[in-house]
């Protein structure tokens, strides 16, 4: 009776201590889920826009923005009342965005025409534009918010942005097809996923210069299928996660030795992930099976599937 | 003046249809969005137990082979196949495993087959929209030439015209079947891959 009394008393202790909220964009139903970490359910379809792509929340958390390239603008979902209730003035065809990190200023990159679109957050107006390479997509902004990262698909290559002056101040080449980028939490690299390429480049951002290349290789699979898109790091920038579209692994990095460490089995065409803030798990967006897998990050094994709309793309969790 | 209007659309057209995604250079006639996977791996998509002789045997077996070829075909509908591939597996005894072997082996192969068609009519398709393509921009030159000629021959021009807009029209049906069928090779991916999850779950 007291070892039950125990033993439930550690199951309890295991439990989360709260639940939180993930807000996934499906690209083909113009829809996005809501997702809850607790019972691992969708509590929430909302309608959006068309073609529904990079999504993320606000900083404060009050809001969940929504770039709806097909509808040339970034919806904004009210995170309380699971609406939406306005609207961005990005450029034609928004396909992924950043942030700063006061959570003041957004980029937005415009697949159509070449540019992003600078927003001021607040005033939700626009401040200007800065011209960049053909298809830019991949965006992030470095932990001091000094440099801004685009890369663009068709020059391969990574921009980097003085967010002051709005001027690219130099170009890295990286492989084909470049998608996603993230910084390193220290800031000391930043990693650029290629599509095409197959691999997953570091660069110093001091230098500008490529450092090192992360490649994956699976046995049984053939090249072509190993696509990276999305990069997850934990805070600690001891591991990374690369997302690999149509092989339907995610890869375990050891960010120091640039080595896979393990793969991932998840759903089908993995593109977009997000840690829960307590980093005890990683959601991944998997585009053709239309599920979400939940990564169980300590443990590095898939723990759940959620059926969410069709061509599930970008992932946030709230803060 | 329409001629005119209809040359500049049809050479941003022909430009449009090259330059909507990076190409890839491995496959240049490569239509589609999404970069291309010339075929599936087992490894994509199974994570059950090693097919071994099942891979060739799956063939011999009648009732896995009509099966097969049932849960195939896109007419079948995902609710349907679900159902078929539960009843057979519940209703094969200590064959189970064997039979789930064979069932998902068979589905490799022969949905990869019809995959692999689609794609190489995908490209065929691409290859001849570039030359369309090509052919219209030299056309729309000559016209553009015959126009602007000091003793201009109207029949000519109307002749010309009226072939560059058929062709255009041609041009741009094609395209939109392209996109369409872009989507056919993703739909069969996620008809191999649900049905193999399925397999794997009953197998447990």
């Amino acid at each position: 009776m007291w070892r039950v009394g125990l033993l439930s008393g550690l199951l309890l202790a295991a439990a989360p201590a709260h639940a939180f909220i993930a807000y996934v964009s499906n690209e083909k139903s113009n829809t996005v889920s809501v997702i809850d970490t607790d019972s691992w359910t969708v509590t929430k379809t909302i309608k959006v826009g068309q073609r529904p792509r990079g999504i993320e929340f606000t900083r404060d958390g009050k809001f969940v923005m929504v770039a709806v390239g097909d509808d040339d603008t970034i919806q904004v979902i009210d995170a309380k009342t699971q609406a939406v209730v306005d609207s961005l003035p990005s450029g034609p065809d928004p396909e992924l965005f950043a942030q700063d990190a006061a959570g003041k200023i957004l980029y937005v990159a415009n697949e159509n025409d070449n540019t992003v679109t600078v927003i001021d957050l607040e005033k939700r107006t626009r401040l200007g534009d800065i011209q960049v390479g053909v298809e830019p997509e991949g965006m992030t902004i470095s932990p001091d918010g000094k440099i801004l990262i685009n890369t663009s698909e068709t020059t391969n290559m990574a921009h980097f942005i003085d967010t002051s002056s709005r001027q690219i101040v130099a170009n890295v080449l990286v492989d084909a097809r470049p998608r996603y980028a993230e910084f390193k939490h220290d800031a000391s690299e930043v990693w650029i996923s290629s599509e095409i390429g197959g691999t997953v480049s570091v660069i110093d951002p001091g230098k500008h210069e490529v450092i090192g290349k992360v490649n994956f290789e699976i046995p049984g699979l053939r090249k072509e299928a190993i696509q990276p898109v999305g990069i997850a790091m934990t805070k600690d920038d001891k591991t990374a996660f690369v997302a690999l579209g149509p092989a339907n692994r995610v890869a375990v990095v050891d960010v120091g030795a640039r080595k896979v460490t393990k793969y991932l089995l998840v759903g089908q065409r993995v593109w977009h992930m997000a840690f829960t803030p307590d980093e005890k798990y990683l959601l991944t967006t998997n585009g053709v099976s239309n599920d979400v897998s939940v990564i169980d990050v300590a443990a590095q094994k898939v723990i759940k599937t959620i059926q969410v709309g069709e061509l599930p793309w970008g992932i946030t969790i709230a803060p | 003046m329409i001629v005119r209007v209809w040359a500049v659309a049809v050479l941003t057209l022909a430009a449009a249809s090259t330059a909507v995604h990076a190409a890839d250079p491995r496959y240049p006639n490569w239509p589609c969005a999404q970069a291309k996977v010339p075929e599936i791996s087992l490894a994509a998509v199974w994570a059950g137990p090693e097919l071994g002789d099942a891979e060739t045997k799956w063939k011999d077996d009648a009732k896995v082979a009509a099966l097969v070829s049932k849960l195939s075909a896109r007419k079948t509908p995902m609710d349907e196949a679900e159902k078929s591939v539960k009843e057979f597996l519940s209703g094969s005894g200590s064959d189970k495993t064997a039979n789930a072997k064979l069932l998902f082996a068979g589905l490799f192969d022969t949905l990869n087959a019809q995959r692999s068609q689609v794609m190489n009519g995908l490209e065929r398709v691409s290859r001849k929209q570039r030359d369309a393509a090509d052919k219209i921009r030299e056309e729309t030159i000559q016209l553009q030439a015959l126009q602007g000629a000091s003793s201009r021959d109207d029949a000519k021009v109307d002749a010309l015209s009226n072939e560059l807009i058929w062709k255009t029209r041609i041009f741009e049906d094609r395209n939109k079947v392209v996109r369409f069928v872009c989507e056919v090779p993703t739909a069969i991916d996620q008809r191999l891959f649900a049905l193999g999850r399925l397999i794997q779950q009953e197998m447990e």
